[in-house]
């Protein structure tokens, strides 16, 4: 069907306030970015020298100073994904589950205090744990005092820190992933328990053989979204440990940002993000690979 | 056998409940107590010593000597604006995308914008502050709001609504002789109503509770937002003035969970549209 060209064109003005946004603030910056790691791009000088790939080359350099930066960063980041993501999807589910066994009228209640969390800004939520863990005059080690317990020392030491980061994690953000599972499990037909209780199927039968296999798509949806989110931690090491003890939290995204304020080199911190960027978009695609594969084993 | 399980499992859940709610609870009390009792170690919920100092001083910037109001109104100022932008533009593409086909490039407009949904954020943020560097745009209000009007989730969801609206009463109103701008003005937009306010309390909560950028992009006191500012606080020489700092994530986090809670609902329903259908 063609239209005229004064209706192609008034079609196209809806379309165009947002595409000028995108391109500016989206697309642009992507391509800005790919230049600017090109180049020897100091935030201070206005002189830029094009220098290839190599800021790249440097990343991957063994012993080279961006190579410590990034993989010592990318470390101390895979550990964090490797300690929370489990925990967000179980405790997540385990929430959900909790819940839907509610009585009816006290669901709503508890999604909402569950959930709550999330409402708030990470530097909020960094202060308010910040104080909760003080080893001195903090909630918790106050509590412990009671109970006759020596001071633990949450941030500063290990594996103390890195449990204070995982917690406070899972306080702030489970709820979303337990909002999600909720709606996944009540999109469970509820005649496939009905007939699996005539069978003479128990509690676990019925979640293993209904319930997970029902809500495995959303599972993944979790797994992916979690570990993305989990990649770019950065607000909890920020202000609740500041990286350390020593830089055994300090993860990618600190050494970026310190690459390109304090370092003022971002040429060499944008090759950083991209390469990080890269990363985490194969860590998803593998995800969701291994999990499409599953599900083919499974159905064949 | 039933009843009693029920009844176990309402104590649990009241018991994690307790725990998700016990730091804030806690954030409050600290919040109305002098510096020193804050740092005292003691495990009063109700203050010894009740002051309103914290506040008191806080709203009228004597707290550490930072403009708290100021910030508060920033966030409050890029938050509302950068939402109402969002709200246009992404409803009105959205609208040319799901029901305009002879807009030219539909498909690879469309196909653009998802695939930058997968795109994580670290990505553009460095060349972002140097293009905001260079159009001289650093420490304004520019800086605070436009970034946010490039995400495509609110094109996408406002997309999948439109989609699914029914063509009878669009071609009814287009026989009656009404236009794309009267279609989208007076029968699209309240349609979407919910959706419009669903993906408006996701929006003004992402822009207000975002600190990383706006952390960057501010340098002088009087252009922080409260987030990057307590951040700032916290790292900085009030590290330890719990009761002052708590005064200040109290005032923070009061805007944003008053349209968290009153927008519940909602807010709920976005989660779970975002991605999975």
């Amino acid at each position: 069907m063609r239209t005229s060209w004064q209706s192609r064109l008034s079609s196209s003005l809806f379309a165009l306030p947002y595409t000028i946004c995108f391109a500016l603030f989206m697309l642009f910056p992507i391509g800005y970015g790919v230049y600017i790691s090109m180049h020897d791009f100091e935030l201070l000088s206005d002189e830029h020298k094009f220098v290839g790939l190599s800021n790249y080359i440097e990343i991957f350099k063994v012993g080279s100073y961006l190579n410590t930066e990034f993989f010592h960063g990318l470390w101390h980041t895979i550990q964090f994904v490797l300690y929370s993501v489990p925990l967000l999807l179980l405790v997540g589910l385990g929430l959900a589950l909790l819940v839907n066994r509610l009585p009816a009228r006290l669901r709503g209640l508890f999604r909402t205090v569950y959930f709550m969390p999330f409402a708030i800004s990470a530097s909020v939520m960094a202060v308010i744990w910040l104080m909760m863990f003080d080893t001195n005059a903090g909630f918790i080690n106050s509590l412990l005092q009671k109970i006759e317990i020596a001071p633990v020392p949450w941030l500063t030491d290990l594996p103390w820190a890195w449990l204070s980061l995982v917690s406070t994690t899972i306080w702030w953000t489970v709820g979303f992933n337990m909002v999600i599972f909720i709606n996944a499990l009540n999109e469970v037909p509820e005649d496939y328990y009905e007939a699996a209780s005539i069978d003479g199927a128990n509690a676990w039968q019925k979640f293993k053989g209904i319930t997970l296999p029902s809500i495995r798509p959303v599972m993944l949806f979790v797994l992916i979204t979690s570990t993305i989110a989990s990649f770019n931690i950065f607000a909890q090491p920020f202000l609740l440990t500041r990286g350390g003890p020593g830089d055994s939290t300090k993860v990618l995204l600190m050494n970026v940002l310190d690459e390109a304020f304090k370092g003022k080199a971002i040429g060499s911190a944008s090759a950083m993000a991209i390469t990080m960027a890269i990363f985490i978009m194969l860590i998803s695609l593998v995800q969701y690979r291994l999990a499409n594969a599953g599900k083919e084993q499974q159905d064949a | 056998m039933r009843k009693s399980n029920t009844f176990i499992i309402a104590i649990l859940a009241v018991l994690i409940a307790v725990i998700f709610l016990l730091p804030l609870v806690w954030m409050v009390s600290t919040s109305l107590k002098n510096d020193f009792e804050a740092l005292s170690g003691q495990m009063h919920f109700i203050p010894k010593k009740l002051t309103w100092d914290n506040y008191k001083q806080g709203l009228n910037g004597e707290l550490m000597n930072v403009p708290i109001v100021r910030w508060i109104s920033n966030s409050l100022v890029s938050g509302i604006a950068g939402t109402a932008i969002v709200l246009l533009i992404d409803s009105m593409a959205a609208y040319a995308l799901a029901r305009l086909k002879d807009l030219p490039f539909r498909r690879t407009l469309f196909a653009m914008f998802i695939a930058s949904l997968m795109i994580p954020g670290i990505l553009t943020f460095l060349p972002m502050y140097m293009e905001f560097n260079k159009f001289g745009f650093i420490n304004t209000y520019y800086a605070l709001i436009l970034p946010y009007s490039g995400g495509a989730f609110g094109v996408f969801l406002l997309y999948q609504f439109y989609r699914s609206f029914p063509k009878e009463i669009e071609e009814a109103a287009r026989i009656d002789g009404a236009n794309k701008w009267r279609i989208y003005a007076s029968i699209l937009i309240p349609s979407s109503i919910p959706v419009l306010v669903t993906l408006g309390i996701f929006t003004f909560m992402g822009i207000y509770n975002d600190f990383v950028w706006p952390l960057y992009v501010t340098t002088s006191p009087e252009m922080r937002t409260i987030t990057a500012g307590i951040s700032l606080m916290a790292t900085g020489s009030y590290t330890q003035s719990y009761g002052k700092l708590m005064a200040m994530t109290v005032i923070a986090t009061l805007p944003v969970l008053l349209v968290f809670i009153v927008g519940q609902r909602s807010f709920v329903k976005a989660v779970t549209q975002s991605g999975i259908k």
